[in-house]
């Protein structure tokens, strides 16, 4: 896929500058991650704060390389058979039933059981090969032919044997199938971690891959995703929405408001046909940005000086 | 390009970044994409390769600035040229002209390299000359900053100051060449100043983690009570880096599955679908039981140091170790679990030993009152870990209830700061506890916390 598409990657610039153009506002860093993982096709790993956009990174590459998108989430207890491939047993046993009676015609007339298994012998293993093989998104990624965008989600939350049965697949973008045996990637695809740190990762994993951390944005940045995403709302109305949300992310909360949020809330002001912020409004609606009501209690008494900050 | 990259690679290493060879190679191939006219450019993309955590990121964003600050002064004379140059009229310009011209007339006529190159102004060419008669000088192997002096002294040697000194004596004789022997002076004192930060850099890149691996492998093998405060800071955060480091140990492989016995309930029913044949078979798995731990420290006098790096560990250990139970005593014992939880370790550490340290030691009254806080909840998955040097001030040990605690509980681990051969002289009655002791450890340094600690988790599997 890469030569397909070197003229789209050529530099980090022209990456940020067609991201901007698909609604995806996006710092130097993360275009220099895209970047690099193109060129030097190595997986990238994201790390940062739920919310910033790590999965939607994936999303828009794959729409900018005109890649298809497949996606595993990850979650603790997911083995091999939901990552990679499974055999179809319910097909297999089908089979099996159905040609009972073909089998009976081969084996007609065989003399002894050495003569039976010998004859089984010369159809090959025609219950293990790829027709009765259910590709998991792993497999699917290697077997797609102009490449794909492989998204592997929040890997934290998977378990330490699933991390190390990665590495094989990081490194050489290859599966080892004990009864078929090794695939290789017909076109290597982008892969994309994502992390939310609930782990620490293992240092083997971390090598093979990029390493991108993607923080809050600064409020500048911020605007502009608003623009980008909420273009109806008034400039006034952003700013100040940019800075009470970057205030917020100052105090110590148990969970600081995202981009996703500020969106959410920029998205139901304009829906509420507000046109400044005040404390009511603000307080009325502070819910969609605070999702503990922990947090919500500590600081609505705080209101007043945020407003004021966030005026400054 | 491959040999500062090299360098830099080296610099990371030094300060304590884990950079394998792939990732060398990595950055590598990054750096050839980019080039390395940009700075910001190539630090992102560099970062991208060689940082995989946020600390570590940090790191490298310092150690990148520090590290190419020193190839600016190469950059930074033909800048501010440059810039010096635009904003004049052609007019000064052509004044500068002549001047530079008699300059080059002049130099010609200079006798020793060194002068030869300062007055032709060829940074990069310096730089170079610099760079290598720094490693001759031995730059990167300096550890002490006392080298640094004659490090600098050396580089000059060999870029050929002596020579220069002796013309430029010669050179003052005459009075014609006073202009010149002043700006060679300048200049001779520009490359002086230039050298000297060239050493410093090489001496934060290369021996600063030299210094601190000396100094964190010597304070790993003293005694703690020996330790003050100067290098209480350091010792924390040794103390902290080896909890981690146990943590990250043994916090892997929760599940020992898919060894020993066939789970036949499980198996038939993940089968049902399948018409009762047995496709998937499922294990009987066990998991691992973090283990309960109780400790009892003694805070009194001696012990005290020793027991507050015991607590520190052991409380750094807590995603292994979640279930730990702190008691603490003199005379009377008391639980300070709580002190825990609502403060941080260090303050929680500090407030406990102000309040209850400096009594004498009873270790029959202790027992006694531990008995009635805890004994109820001693079960065979708890640990018991004493640490105490068991000087009794000659009372009555009640070693009976210790006795019951051995029984009760799966293990107990008495750690003793002193020597063995001073237990049982004086006022010691070791010899009544260590017969209801799993084990009996003598515990003085950080390696032994680290080594009995380590232990400790391995058994709980």
């Amino acid at each position: 896929m890469i030569i397909k598409h070197s003229d789209k990657i050529a530099s980090p610039q022209l990456i940020k500058d067609s991201f901007e153009q698909l609604g995806y506002i996006c710092s130097d860093d993360i275009a220099m991650a895209v970047y690099l993982a193109c060129q030097l096709q190595k997986p990238i790993l994201i790390e940062g704060p739920p919310g910033v956009g790590k999965t939607e990174l994936a999303k828009k590459t794959a729409q900018y390389l005109g890649a298809e998108l497949i996606r595993m989430q990850c979650y603790e207890g997911l083995d091999e058979a939901k990552a990679l491939y499974e055999w179809k047993y319910g097909k297999q046993l089908l089979y099996t039933q159905l040609l009972k009676d073909q089998l009976g015609d081969v084996m007609r007339g065989a003399k002894g059981l050495d003569e039976s298994v010998g004859r089984l012998h010369q159809f090959g293993d025609i219950f293990y090969s790829e027709e009765f093989l259910e590709p998991r998104p792993l497999l699917q990624a290697l077997r797609e032919e102009d490449g794909a965008i492989l998204l592997i989600d929040e890997i934290d939350k998977s378990d330490q044997e699933f991390e190390a049965f990665l590495l094989e697949l990081l490194s050489d973008y290859q599966v080892t199938i004990p009864e078929i045996g090794t695939i290789k990637a017909t076109s290597k695809p982008i892969v994309m971690l994502t992390s939310n740190n609930t782990r620490e990762l293992g240092d083997a994993l971390k090598r093979r891959c990029l390493h991108l951390y993607i923080p809050f944005p600064d409020p500048k940045l911020e605007q502009q995703i608003i623009a980008v995403q909420v273009p109806e709302l008034g400039d006034e109305l952003r700013n100040d929405l940019v800075n009470f949300v970057s205030e917020l992310r100052n105090l110590a909360l148990k969970k600081v408001p995202a981009v996703s949020e500020t969106i959410d809330w920029a998205r139901a002001l304009l829906l509420l046909n507000v046109h400044s912020l005040d404390h009511d409004w603000i307080k009325t609606t502070l819910n969609l940005l605070l999702k503990f009501q922990d947090d919500i209690e500590a600081v609505e008494p705080e209101l007043h000086q945020l407003i004021q900050k966030m005026r400054r | 390009m491959q040999k500062v990259l090299g360098d830099f690679i080296h610099a990371l290493r030094h300060d304590g970044l884990p950079v394998s060879p792939s990732e060398t190679l990595d950055a590598l191939n990054a750096a050839r994409l980019i080039g390395l006219k940009d700075p910001i450019l190539l630090k992102s993309a560099l970062g991208k390769t060689l940082a995989k955590s946020l600390p570590h990121q940090a790191q490298f964003s310092m150690l990148f600035d520090q590290f190419f600050a020193l190839q600016k002064p190469q950059a930074a004379p033909h800048e501010q040229n440059e810039d010096a140059d635009s904003p004049l009229t052609p007019a000064a310009d052509s004044v500068m002209q002549p001047q530079v011209d008699s300059n080059a007339a002049d130099a010609s006529a200079l006798q020793s390299p060194l002068a030869q190159q300062l007055m032709s102004d060829d940074q990069i060419a310096l730089q170079m000359a610099i760079s290598g008669a720094a490693s001759e000088a031995g730059a990167s192997q300096m550890q002490i900053f006392t080298q640094k002096p004659m490090v600098t002294m050396r580089i000059m040697q060999s870029l050929g100051d002596s020579q220069l000194n002796k013309e430029l004596m010669e050179l003052a004789k005459d009075d014609h060449n006073l202009e010149l022997v002043t700006q060679l002076r300048n200049k001779q004192d520009a490359l002086r100043q230039q050298v000297r930060d060239f050493v410093e850099q090489q001496y934060l890149l290369f021996s600063k983690e030299k210094g601190t691996q000396l100094r964190e492998d010597a304070l790993q093998k003293i005694k703690l009570s020996n330790i003050d405060h100067s290098q209480y800071q350091l010792m924390l955060r040794l103390v902290k880096k080896a909890a981690k480091q146990l943590a990250s140990l043994h916090s892997r492989r929760r599940k020992v599955s898919k060894r020993g016995l066939l789970d036949v309930r499980k198996t038939i029913a993940a089968n049902a679908a399948y018409d009762g044949f047995l496709f998937h078979t499922k294990w009987k798995s066990t998991r691992v039981e973090r283990p309960k731990v109780m400790v009892l420290c003694d805070v009194s006098g001696s012990v005290s140091r020793t027991a507050r790096f015991l607590l520190l560990f052991l409380y750094s250990l807590q995603d292994v170790l979640p279930k730990v139970r702190s008691f603490v005593f003199a005379s009377e014992l008391a639980e300070v679990t709580d002190d825990f939880a609502k403060q941080d370790l260090e303050s929680a550490i500090t407030g406990i030993m102000n309040s209850r340290a400096n009594m004498p030691t009873d270790y029959g009254r202790a027992l006694q009152d531990f008995q009635e806080l805890a004994m109820e909840d001693i079960d065979n998955k708890t640990t018991i870990i004493m640490l105490g040097d068991a000087r009794n001030n000659n009372g009555d040990g009640k070693s009976q209830v210790w006795q019951q605690v051995y029984q009760r509980s799966q293990r107990v681990l008495w750690l003793n700061p002193e020597g063995r051969f001073s237990w049982d002289s004086g006022d010691s009655i070791m010899s009544e506890y260590s017969p209801y002791c799993s084990r009996v450890e003598h515990c003085s340094s950080l390696r032994d916390l680290t080594r009995i600690l380590g232990s400790l988790l391995k058994h709980s599997k």
